[in-house]
């Protein structure tokens, strides 16, 4: 492995320098001629029926140029699969949530927009909202999507057999419920569109996505024009986290509103929009029943999850499954039943994000753990027994093949100093362990497999085409990292085009976690092709056979006799004077079971590799304010294998911020009657760097045979175990299980009160 | 979000400034550090047609001590506050709350004392955009007649979040408000309206010119709660000040107790600040006494509407106070 030369090594990324010298362009710089501003009108109304739009004095006041309803959309609807199909572009009938899309204006400046929308009269019958999951399946009011009884949008049963025979089994059984709200994603960058058509009718759009091409092909189904006309731009994107990968309502609008005034107009959010009008991750009300053996072994377990999924359908079969699969695939149960419905609620829409599972997985650990303590069982013991193994399958059916959990326990538990810690802390000092596993992809059908394009320049240098978007998470660099190592050139040599759907072929997008596995892995094949080109050519020249050659530092030359070499610019040049094409492609796609389906079949392989991780925590608990301050945190995943440590690193430390630190600690919405009343940043409290703990980052390595160079998921899944880490070692410190998450101060102190009442009747 | 439009003015001195304020009253705003005032205007909270910059009034920004009491200019930043020694040495609670409030890079580029002192009430259910606030009826601050934080509340209950008016309050500062062809001192006790609407007794033409803080020979200390360790208001402050006895040094001569974050206005509470009078110095029990009282007499007046439980923070009206308390009498004990 150690004979790589970019590869493996910790190397700056191509885009930090634009991007902390401000030269870096995102959505909201671009500037067109012409250009003109949209706005859009939201429901101010949880639940309402529209009853008539008037949109006469906004159009006509001075400056405005167009105004869209839902009139305008042909009834076009939203929704990620066929089934799901429940979101008009603009509503026509009903809005939903406080947020809901009810028009759309463009005019010369913002002020003119911000005045007709204003001047849009939308008159509305008020309609009882339900704002509670639960309540909601109780609901004998209105429903809030007619064709789905009690608001269930969706139902997710997966039954691996034999859970009530292995209860009967058991020889301690519990049974625990762990709620958790739902939580925003904050991206840097608030979300900002510019649409435009150009003199062909292409449809050319700007805004920070998760795949280019999960957004181009919503958009060319409700414009009824070929996916070549539309085109999804590149352009330097601040966050996404799962949250922009589906297109959304404003991308409509957007395009439509250019369509309309054949300008281009851009769309730019607010904080507030962005919290509201994107999606949020789901609000989760989740029990665990837990059966074990003597030795703490799950025998069985039976999980039940309500999720609340807002307004709208967005990915939520996926949203109802993941949580499940997480689970099932960090520990092995000899089986489970788990039911997870969605629910629509009258609250902003809930989807994607990187914690998918956090309430759900936490609970899960937290039941381990109380486990664990009855049966006088280590924490770290209890996740040794239960953990996956290499070579096992997951319980519905998924072969995992690298797999290193007992690595990252041992060596998240020496660097930690776990054993001299746990048990022998002073009084309000805890630590505790959190574990995490998280699919490197999942079957996406069409859009499942990446290729990428490659052509050398004459000059010896080379351009790399791949449809990888970069979110922030360092795509980019990891793109030029493989194809300078396969090419034998320095990353300077490489010109990078991706995320265009103009220029660049099909791609999952950065989407479950296979932007390296997939879209790497065709980069990786399409410049070892381009590579042996070079070699047949090489080998003529000094006239050794191909097998023979190496290619390194812009040279070509004899493995066993490096004197002997030839500059690859002087290759490409023989090659193109010789008829000889120096360009190539190659692709990649997962061997996955393209019959599992999220509701339907949630059974067979779901992707080829998994990643595994555990979080060690520990913390002090001001027992008077019940603030927790976290002293170090411990973090070893198996990423297969580490491409480049320090941008791991940053994702690691990131997926702490957002699932350990923030998630478990501070933030969360406040609502009153459906509005929430913390939708910015100073109001939702995100940690910021100086709230940060010391960190240790542990790169394990499993070598996935199947991942270039070994590469699986490496980014998002920390995030998981931190949310568990940091909740086993807040109820290690108060010696209370909690089961409601984030763990506020006002909670902690509730049950640290509790605890002494009930020790002091004692 | 943007701006609404408005007239820019920039005076070049105080008697321009107070002239400007006289002409336009109602219709101007002062502009110093902008940290409040333009995040209200992005949100439509405020419309003025005009706002006075207070950029070339370097008159108004210094710290000095005069005849036993200390100075401060209006328009001082937070940064220079927190950097004076003087500050630092005999006005403990102002430099520990000036050091919280938003983060380095605010105090040091634009927030001073007196925007501090004169941030407006905050509520979440009031500081939020025109969308946010459309579709239900304006609250009291917002020129209805609801309030969303307490039911069947007839005026407004929003909450004074200022670190430093708290910890002025305690250490028993007064401010200089000035207008053309006069001014006049009033003590920060009084400077206050029982409603959140317009929080401060003080004329539109009326501009904030100095803080005076006397030195007393009394030893302070300030203490907050807050989810964040910067760019974060309190959920609840208290600011304390304990004066040694002249003749008994670890006897307590007198003592204020000022509890933030929790009213309309930061709260003196006169009933615990009297009960430690004659206390012992190390009388902890004391201490404890005097925060019970506090956190009964300050909870009456909050309302769940910044963030955090109402329990939580009335609750944690002792523990700051009792914590404040224990690092004054640390100082003083020195």
């Amino acid at each position: 492995m150690s004979d790589y030369t970019i590869i493996g090594k910790r190397m700056p990324r191509v885009d930090s320098r634009a991007k902390v010298m401000g030269k870096a362009k995102f959505t909201a710089d671009l500037k067109l001629p012409g250009m003109l501003v949209g706005k859009i009108k939201r429901s101010p109304y949880a639940h309402a029926r529209i009853l008539n739009i008037d949109t006469s004095k906004a159009e006509a006041l001075p400056g405005v140029k167009s105004v869209v309803t839902g009139k305008d959309t042909e009834g076009v609807k939203w929704g990620v699969f066929a089934y799901t199909r429940d979101q008009e572009f603009i509503q026509t009938q009903k809005v939903r949530y406080i947020g809901d899309e009810v028009a759309g204006v463009a005019a010369v400046d913002e002020e003119t927009a911000l005045k007709a929308l204003d001047l849009i009269e939308v008159d509305y019958e008020e309609l009882p909202p339900v704002f509670d999951p639960m309540e909601a399946m109780a609901s004998q009011t209105e429903l809030i999507h007619e064709e789905f009884p009690n608001n269930v949008n969706v139902h997710v049963n997966i039954d691996t057999g034999n859970v009530d025979e292995n209860f009967e089994k058991a020889y301690y059984i519990r049974e625990d419920t762990y709620v958790a709200p739902e939580e925003s994603y904050f991206q840097a960058e608030p979300y900002a569109i510019v649409a435009r058509f150009d003199h062909e009718d292409c449809l050319e759009v700007w805004c920070p996505n998760g795949g280019p091409h999960m957004k181009s092909k919503p958009l060319s189904n409700a414009f009824k024009i070929p996916l070549h006309k539309v085109k999804i731009k590149k352009i330097t994107i601040g966050g996404a986290f799962g949250g922009r990968s589906e297109i959304c309502p404003v991308d409509y609008i957007c395009a439509l509103l250019a369509k309309k005034t054949n300008k281009p107009v851009k769309i730019e959010f607010t904080r507030e929009e962005n919290t509201i009008a994107t999606r949020q991750g789901h609000a989760m009300i989740t029990t665990h029943k837990t059966g074990v053996d003597k030795d703490g072994k799950v025998l069985a377990r039976e999980t039940t999850c309500y999720m609340d999924g807002g307004a709208y359908s967005s990915t939520g079969p996926i949203a109802t499954s993941v949580p499940f699969l997480s689970m099932e695939q960090v520990y092995r149960m000899e089986s489970v039943r788990y039911n997870g419905y969605r629910i629509y609620t009258n609250k902003p829409i809930r989807g994607m994000i990187r914690t998918h599972g956090r309430g759900f997985a936490c609970g899960l650990d937290t039941q381990l753990d109380m486990i664990a303590d009855h049966l006088g069982i280590d924490p770290v013991e209890m996740r040794l027994r239960n953990c996956r193994k290499p070579g096992e399958y997951t319980s519905t059916k998924s072969y995992v093949d690298s797999c290193a959990m007992d690595e990252t326990i041992h060596k998240a538990v020496e660097k930690s100093g776990w054993k001299e810690k746990w048990g022998k802390l002073p009084p309000f000092h805890g630590i505790g362990i959190g574990t995490n596993s998280v699919q490197t992809g999942f079957p996406m059908g069409i859009r499942g497999g990446s290729q990428s394009f490659i052509k050398f320049n004459e000059d010896g240098e080379a351009t790399v085409m791949s449809g990888v978007v970069d979110n922030g998470q360092g795509n980019d660099n990891m793109l030029v990292q493989i194809a300078a190592e396969e090419l034998g050139l320095l990353p300077e040599d490489i010109h990078l085009v991706s995320a265009d759907t103009e220029t660049t072929s099909s791609d999952p997008g950065s989407y479950s976690q296979v932007s390296t596995f997939v879209g790497g892995h065709a980069v990786q094949i399409a410049a070892r092709n381009c590579k042996k080109k070079l070699f047949g050519v090489a080998a003529k020249v000094l006239k050794v056979k191909p097998d023979t050659l190496a290619a390194k530092n812009r040279l070509i030359f004899v493995k066993n006799d490096p004197e002997k070499s030839i500059p690859i610019k002087k290759v490409v040049r023989i090659s193109l004077l010789n008829f000889t094409s120096v360009n190539a492609e190659g692709g990649y796609w997962p061997k996955v079971d393209m019959t599992r389906e999220w509701v339907k079949n949630p059974y067979g392989q779901m992707c080829e590799a998994f990643s595994f991780g555990t979080t060690i925590v520990e913390v002090k608990v001001d027992p008077d304010t019940g603030q927790v301050e976290v002293l170090e945190v411990t973090a070893a995943q198996d990423v297969g294998y580490g491409l480049n440590p320090l941008v791991l690193e940053g994702q690691f430390e990131g997926a702490l911020t957002m699932g350990g630190q923030g998630g478990m600690l501070t933030e969360y919405h406040e609502w009153k009657d459906g509005r929430c009343l913390n939708p910015t940043m100073l109001d939702y409290k995100l940690p910021l760097a100086c709230d940060m703990p010391k960190i240790n980052n542990i790169i394990v390595e499993s070598i996935d045979p199947k991942g270039p160079y070994g590469a699986k998921e490496a980014g998002m899944s920390i995030a998981m175990s931190a949310a568990q880490g940091y909740s086993a070692a807040v109820s290690n410190a108060i010696g209370v299980y909690m089961d409601s998450f984030p763990l506020t101060p006002d909670k902690i102190l509730t049950a640290i009160k509790k605890k002494k009442q009930q020790s002091e009747k004692k | 979000m943007r701006l609404p439009r408005f007239d820019y003015l920039e005076p070049a001195n105080l008697e321009e400034t107070l002239d400007l304020l006289s002409t336009h009253r109602d219709d101007v705003k002062i502009l110093a550090g902008g940290t409040d005032l333009l995040v209200r205007m992005k949100k439509g909270l405020l419309k003025p047609k005009k706002l006075i910059s207070l950029k070339a009034l370097d008159e108004l920004s210094y710290i000095k001590e005069e005849n036993g009491v200390i100075k401060i200019g209006s328009r001082t930043s937070l940064s220079d506050i927190i950097h004076s020694n003087l500050i630092q040495k005999k006005a403990e609670a102002l430099f520990q709350a000036c050091e919280k409030i938003g983060a380095v890079t605010i105090q040091h580029c634009r927030g001073t004392i007196g925007g501090n002192i004169l941030q407006d009430n905050r509520c979440h259910h009031y500081n939020q955009s025109e969308f946010h606030r459309s579709g239900r009826q304006a609250c009291h601050k917002d020129g209805g007649k609801i309030c969303y934080a307490r039911d069947e509340a007839d005026r407004c209950n929003s909450t004074c979040q200022s670190d430093g008016a708290t910890a002025l309050m305690a250490i028993g500062a007064n401010l200089t408000l000035a207008q053309k062809g006069g001014e006049r001192t009033v003590d920060l006790d009084n400077f206050y309206t029982t409603d959140g609407i317009m929080p401060f007794a003080m004329e539109s033409h009326e501009l904030l010119k100095e803080i005076a803080i006397p030195i007393q020979g009394a030893k302070s200390a300030y203490k907050r709660l807050a989810y964040r360790s910067a760019i974060d208001y309190p959920i609840v402050c208290a600011g304390v000040l304990l004066k040694p006895s002249d003749t008994d040094k670890n006897k307590i001569a007198d003592a204020r107790i000022v509890v933030g974050a929790m009213g309309r206005a930061p709260l003196f509470l006169a009933k615990a600040s009297s009960s430690l009078k004659g206390k012992n110095l190390t009388d902890k029990d004391a201490f404890k006494n005097a925060a019970d009282i506090s956190m009964n007499s300050a909870a009456p007046f909050a309302v769940h509407n910044v963030g955090a439980t109402l329990e939580y923070r009335c609750d944690m009206v002792f523990e700051m106070v009792f914590q404040a308390l224990e690092q004054a009498a640390i100082a003083v004990k020195k």
